[in-house]
């Protein structure tokens, strides 16, 4: 009985994330005006500022996970932080192509080393440093641990990333959104704003149900480990 | 390339990765629900048995 809950709420939020990727795709590719100085390259941003804030999201479950983990050593805890971290790290690469993509028309190369991408390279190499570590450990508590310790360390470069274009002198702009001295509206014409706000809710939605199943296939693939410890034992 | 053609190409990347994943997903969670229903049914068959 509450499987097929379960299954029934997943299937929800599935169909939900799909009509508010659509909508949010039709409103960012037909209805939102062209920017009056990048013209129509500038709609890659409504795909790039929601899978950053999205994989920003999904570190800051590994942090709390393995915060959690190092505390109360519950495989519940570690099993959010593992799963957080997989989709994190797809959102995290996602950004850094759409911002190369974006870059090429608009800056004239494809990378730079500016001080906010290369914190954003090191924050994808944490996390798929992170993965593999959880396979390099044939232990399973001591790969969750040291994972916990390297998610807690990773969470860290967010706020590197954020404060990089105010502590040194980047090729990257300072937010538009995320302003302390301006609120969203005052910045950003309704329309665009809007395409960002839909997108940003299909991402959000796609990103629960993504994490919802990823977390219970973790679960399924425990719950075989326990039943063939107890057929070995 | 245009800007239409860049904009499709970041579009294209990002929902064919999204695509990709979600249906690698789905094969891994196809394939490990049915590896415990066989392990839950051959424990069932096994009890039974030792009754």
């Amino acid at each position: 009985m509450a499987q097929v809950a379960i299954k029934k709420r997943k299937g929800i939020l599935g169909a939900l994330a799909f009509v508010a990727v659509a909508i949010g795709l039709f409103w960012s590719l037909v209805i939102a005006p062209p920017d009056a100085y990048q013209g129509d390259v500038q709609r890659i941003m409504y795909l790039h500022l929601p899978s950053i804030l999205t994989a920003y999201l999904s570190y800051f479950l590994v942090f709390i996970g393995s915060g959690m983990y190092l505390w109360k050593r519950e495989k519940r805890d570690d099993l959010l932080a593992h799963s957080a971290a997989e989709i994190g790290v797809l959102f995290t690469a996602l950004t850094i192509i759409e911002g190369s993509i974006w870059g090429r028309p608009t800056w004239g190369v494809w990378w730079t080393w500016d001080a906010r991408l290369t914190l954003t390279a090191i924050l994808l190499l944490i996390y798929v440093g992170y993965l593999m570590l959880r396979s390099l450990i044939e232990d399973e508590n001591r790969a969750a641990s040291a994972a916990a310790v390297l998610g807690i360390i990773g969470f860290l470069d967010i706020p590197l990333i954020h404060m990089s274009v105010y502590w040194w002198r980047t090729l990257h702009q300072p937010p538009s959104i995320l302003r302390p001295d301006k609120a969203p509206w005052e910045n950003v014409h309704p329309a665009m704003l809007t395409a960002l706000a839909i997108s940003f809710v299909g991402f959000l939605l796609l990103y629960f149900y993504l994490l919802s199943m990823r977390y219970r296939l973790g679960e399924m693939r425990e719950e075989i480990r326990a039943r063939r410890l107890d057929r070995g034992a | 390339m245009s800007a239409w053609g860049f904009v499709s190409l970041a579009y294209g990347i990002v929902w064919g990765s999204i695509l990709v994943y979600l249906i690698l997903l789905k094969r891994r969670y196809a394939s490990t629900a049915a590896d415990l229903d066989a392990l839950r049914s051959t424990e069932a068959t096994s009890s039974d048995a030792k009754k």
